[in-house]
């Protein structure tokens, strides 16, 4: 029974990861970040289930019965070869995972200073005990929406009025937190249309779990078009 | 002392030792917090109100005393007790001096309106160096108490070991204030 | 409800009035069974011991009724989530937030922490063959500094005032400017308070493991259990000194005028770095104890000694070691650059192989032994596949880019109560179970045990296994509501379910004690045929300990003699026992940082004055009146 729960988890993962919105993301960011969930998820799940064969059979076979009620195990001090090999193995499983990690990692973090000029479409967000303020190149403001225009690289410039926040749009990709005097600069990539749920992650007072906004990613003439209303 | 007392002693002096390690991070983290948050971008520069005077004079004082505490430890070796008491005595002065001069440090700063809110170098200057100044009043009053058990012959041994891990603790808040010179005060002097 | 009192008006919400009723009754039902039973000598014996044995009582007795009290916020924190958009009780807002802050901050330091600092009161002595700890009137000191710590942060909820901050206490939302008024004055000085006690009884062991052990009880053939507390004393003293300095400048923010969290040139990230430099290493100041109660658990009940013992020590230290190189894997999303955060993603990574070879190891000492599966076994055995399950999602919250998705969402949620509740909690009951015998004379009963461990096994994997997905799915951290449209709902009432089964068992635990100590059965010295030291006294364990003093020449000792018929060697003169006494003064320096901590909080500096002044006049009596127990040996 226990063991049938046990080798459940995976599978109900994998059956659920069908419509789970981080692992079914609309962006090029988001899709970079599934990628890296579901590669340490496979790699993990060869230690869980190693781990898991080797438990439940030693269990089975070495538990008591009164048979066995006279057997005094043999003493075993331990074994070198093993113990490297329980060793050596993970580090390079590890390292397997290490190498996208810092690819990844290196691309998408986000930073305090904007060197580079680009075609990024830069918006300023502005966070305050539960609202959210876009403000868009042209200078249009919005409050709680943020739209944006689809298949172009998006530049959050993000800073907070008062304590900190943490901008997240799960569908998207994310997350990146909204600090008081710093501001930070985070970007998406390669948006897909669609309306997704925006929140605040960042634990922020009273009303933190209604701080939230909807991100609404369109067409590019859409965009030039709202902008300028 | 004898055997069973020096191994009891032992455990003293180790747990002593522990304890002045914990005190060596903490000092460390006040310190780490003054070198990030010192200068301040507003308020007045460190090198504007910070005196040679004032740090020669304190430094002195307070250095000094593990000198003469240290004449105190020889006196309660050789069994020397007018050794003892004269460097004891001696270090009492000069720990009280110390704190005399840094309240007058303290004082000369608030005067000219700069308290723990005037910037952020003076909030980490104000918690690092007037820890150090409690731990030096903590010291005195600890002096006080050795004083006050001097008298009790019956107790001779653990008067010695209460010396004895007295003066770890002194040797230890001088050694903070060299931190403290080098740190806080002299790269502002220079 | 209002009430009305010294010209002031008190906003009493029905959850406060509530637990006042609660307290009162149930405090007169205690009050009652103590004068009826003519318990009042021992409760003044146990308020002025230095014992060791009764001071582990203590500590865990006292926390596990904050596990009470924090786990009944959890069932709150769960009731308000079982459904979308719902409103449960007072439990939205300001209630939620106070819930959640409590039930996270007494659940790490006034829970898991003193019942895991109980046990190695109890059983690092015994194993090593001390006859207390080194300083057994510090140990006293440190308990009841907890205890007042512990009382200060409870108070907090009675006057209304509980802490909404966070068990992180995040900066500026800690400061004077978001959180006005006394709330988070309870969190620093509670905080404060019990941090100074777990790190004078970290010292106290460090001397201990170091200074007291049996003739030939060599570090190498040490118990893991002991192992594993020394190694988390020195954990506990790094971390626990930069928690305290962190409180200190997060007063001086408060109180004093400061601004090193705050404003144009202090620095929120300031904070986070200090309290995760303790935060992190405290991960495994509750594991690593839990990790050598297992690695004791293991042996006995297989009947085999411990796999690769080296190996099982090196990887102690290297885990403890590495702890405070990972901190800033908190802080992937506040903007350190992409160097730090490939940095302490890879450092992250390496821990999992230390990790990785404890667990291996344990399997491999149940292969081919004879596997007893008592109740302390149980806990040992639920223990390795669910650590696993938290620690393999601990690796993919190291993968940085990945966690910018995971990060304060739900999915953490699940993955640090995997680790702690899988390694601090299954040890701590199956510690409790193990060392009952050695605390009580009575052993638990084993039926009920087992019914425990099932059911609180089966309700965490309910609570916690669908909050991975939930997160995924978007679900923030510390939200107490969400929409109906969200895919949230089936998942966040099965959490709530497995939250009841977890309480169901936990309630089975208590009329375990129960009716353990009303059939009163006792057990011998050694009831589960045990391998280390504390089996060969009495249980429960005497206040003069090893008279004679055994001496030991390998590991396991008591194991090997018994397997070979003999007895252990004696030493005629050990060393001198730590001195033992009974006194007042340690508790009445907890009550007078108590009165400084409170006056502080009011701001009543007169008091606060006093209360400083007390502890002063307190140790300068224990100065006064301190003896070596070698002098009152010779007046004797």
């Amino acid at each position: 029974m226990v063991l049938k729960r046990f080798t459940l988890v995976p599978v109900l993962l994998m059956l659920a990861g069908c419509n789970i919105t981080v692992l079914n993301p609309k962006s090029a960011t988001g899709k970079d970040q599934a990628f890296l969930i579901w590669f340490s998820f496979g790699l993990m799940l060869i230690v869980l289930l190693v781990v898991f064969f080797l438990f439940f059979r030693f269990v089975a076979t070495y538990r008591y019965t009164d048979k066995k009620a006279n057997f005094i195990p043999e003493d075993v001090h331990g074994n070198k070869w093993l113990e490297l090999t329980w060793t050596i193995l993970p580090i390079l499983l590890l390292i397997v995972l290490a190498v996208p990690t810092v690819a990844i990692t290196y691309n998408q973090s986000p930073i305090s200073e904007v060197l580079k000029k680009d075609e990024a479409v830069q918006i300023e967000v502005e966070a305050q005990q539960y609202q959210w303020t876009f403000t868009h190149e042209g200078g249009k403001t919005s409050n709680q929406a943020l739209v944006i225009p689809e298949g172009k690289t998006i530049r959050l410039q993000l800073k907070s009025k008062d304590v900190i926040h943490s901008f997240w749009v799960p569908a998207l990709g994310g997350k990146v937190d909204v600090m008081p005097h710093k501001d930070l600069y985070y970007e998406i990539k390669n948006p897909e249309v669609g309306t997704y749920h925006g929140k605040c992650a960042e634990y922020c007072g009273l009303e933190h779990a209604k701080m939230i906004f909807t991100a609404k990613v369109v067409t590019e003439e859409a965009y030039e078009q709202y902008v300028k209303e | 002392m004898t055997q069973g007392e020096i191994v009891i002693f032992k455990d003293k002096q180790l747990g002593f030792f522990i304890y002045l390690g914990v005190e060596t991070i903490m000092f460390a983290t006040l310190f780490a917090t003054y070198m990030i948050f010192t200068p301040a971008e507003k308020g007045p520069h460190p090198a504007d109100i910070f005196e040679w005077k004032t740090l020669l004079l304190s430094s002195f004082f307070l250095l000094s005393s593990s000198g003469t505490l240290m004449m105190s430890e020889k006196g309660l070796r050789s069994g020397r007790k007018g050794l003892l008491v004269l460097g004891l005595f001696i270090t009492l002065l000069f720990g009280m001096t110390f704190l005399g001069l840094e309240i007058l440090e303290f004082s000369s700063y608030l005067q000219q309106g700069y308290g723990t809110s005037a910037s952020v170098f003076f909030g980490s200057f104000y918690v690092l160096v007037g820890l150090h100044a409690a731990h030096v009043a903590f010291g005195v009053g600890w002096m006080g108490m050795l004083f006050l058990q001097l008298g009790r012959e019956k107790h001779a041994a653990s008067f010695e070991q209460k010396h004895r891990i007295f003066s770890y603790y002194w040797h230890f808040v001088d050694v903070i204030w060299i931190g403290i010179m080098v740190i806080v005060y002299i790269p502002y002097l220079l | 409800m209002q009430i009305s009192m010294f010209n002031q008006t008190f906003e009493l919400p029905s959850d406060v009035l509530a637990a006042w009723i609660f307290t009162i009754i149930a405090g007169g039902f205690v009050l009652l069974y103590v004068i009826k039973k003519k318990k009042l000598p021992l409760i003044w014996d146990y308020i002025r011991t230095t014992n060791h044995r009764k001071i582990g009582t203590l500590y865990i007795l006292f926390g596990v009724v904050y596990f009470l009290r924090a786990g009944l916020d959890a069932v709150f924190i769960r009731l308000q989530l079982a459904f979308p958009d719902q409103s449960f009780w007072v439990f939205q807002q300001e209630k939620y937030n106070e819930v959640f802050t409590t039930h996270g901050t007494i659940m790490i330091f006034f829970s898991a922490m003193p019942i895991l600092l109980g046990l190695m009161n109890v059983a690092v002595p015994l194993q090593i063959g001390a006859r207390d700890l080194a300083f057994p009137f510090l140990n006293a000191v440190g308990f009841w500094l907890f205890f007042f710590g512990a009382l200060f942060f409870n108070l907090a909820f009675f006057v209304n005032q509980a802490p909404s901050i966070g068990w992180t206490g995040y900066a500026p939302y800690s400061l004077n400017e978001y959180t006005p008024g006394v709330s988070t004055d309870y969190y620093v000085f509670g905080i404060q308070l019990s941090g100074l006690g777990t790190i004078f009884t970290a010292l106290n062991l460090i001397v201990t493991i170091f200074r007291h052990r049996a003739p030939g009880m060599k570090l190498t053939r040490m118990p893991l259990f002991t192992w594993a507390s020394l190694i988390t004393s020195y954990l506990i003293l790094i971390a626990f000194s930069v928690l305290a300095v962190a409180l200190y400048l997060l007063m001086f923010d408060r109180l004093f005028g400061t601004a090193f969290f705050s404003g144009s040139e202090g620095d929120p990230v300031y904070w986070q770095h200090l309290f995760w430099i303790f935060g992190h290493p405290e991960v495994y100041i509750l594991a690593l104890p839990a990790f050598g109660i297992f690695s004791d658990i293991i042996p006995t009940f297989s009947s085999k000694r411990i796999f690769g013992y080296p190996t099982m020590v090196v990887s102690l230290a290297l885990i403890g070691f590495l702890g405070f190189t990972v901190w800033a894997h908190h802080m992937f999303t506040v903007g350190l650059g992409p160097m730090a955060n490939t940095f302490f993603a890879l450092t992250t990574m390496t821990i999992a192989v230390p990790t990785g070879i404890k667990v291996f190891n344990w399997l491999f000492t149940i292969r081919g032994g004879l596997l007893r599966m008592t109740a302390p076994m149980l806990f040992a055995l639920g223990f390795i596949p669910s650590f696993v399950m938290g620690g393999v999602t601990g690796v993919m919250l190291s993968v940085s880019a990945a966690d910018f998705q995971f990060h304060d969402s739900h999915f953490v949620v699940a993955h640090f109560h995997y680790v702690i509740i899988a390694s601090t909690i299954f040890g701590i009951f199956g510690g409790i179970y193990y060392w009952y015998p050695k605390i009580t004379g009575y052993r638990l009963n084993e039926k009920l045990g087992k019914w425990h461990f099932w059911l609180f096994l089966i309700g965490f994997h309910l609570t916690f296994l669908p909050m991975h997905i939930s997160g995924l799915q978007g679900m923030p951290r510390r939200v107490y509501t969400y929409g109906a449209d969200e895919g949230l709902t089936g998942l966040n009432f099965t959490s709530t379910i497995g939250a009841f089964v977890m309480g169901a068992a936990v309630s089975i635990f208590l009329w375990n004690i129960v009716i353990t100590h009303r059939r009163g059965v006792t057990v011998g010295a050694d009831p589960w045929n045990g391998r280390t030291l504390e089996w060969t006294v009495d249980s429960p364990s005497p206040e003069h300990s090893f008279d004679p003093m055994p001496v030991v020449d390998q590991m396991d000792p008591f194991w090997y003699a018994k397997q070979e018929k003999r007895q252990l060697a004696i030493c005629a003169n050990p060393r001198p026992a730590p001195p033992d006494e009974q006194s007042m003064i340690p508790i009445s320096m907890g009550l007078s940082l108590f009165v400084l901590a409170a006056a502080l909080t009011y701001s009543l500096y007169w008091l606060a004055i006093a209360g400083g002044v007390g502890i002063f006049v307190l140790m300068a009596i224990r100065s006064w009146t301190d003896r070596t127990i070698i002098e009152e040996e010779e007046e004797a």
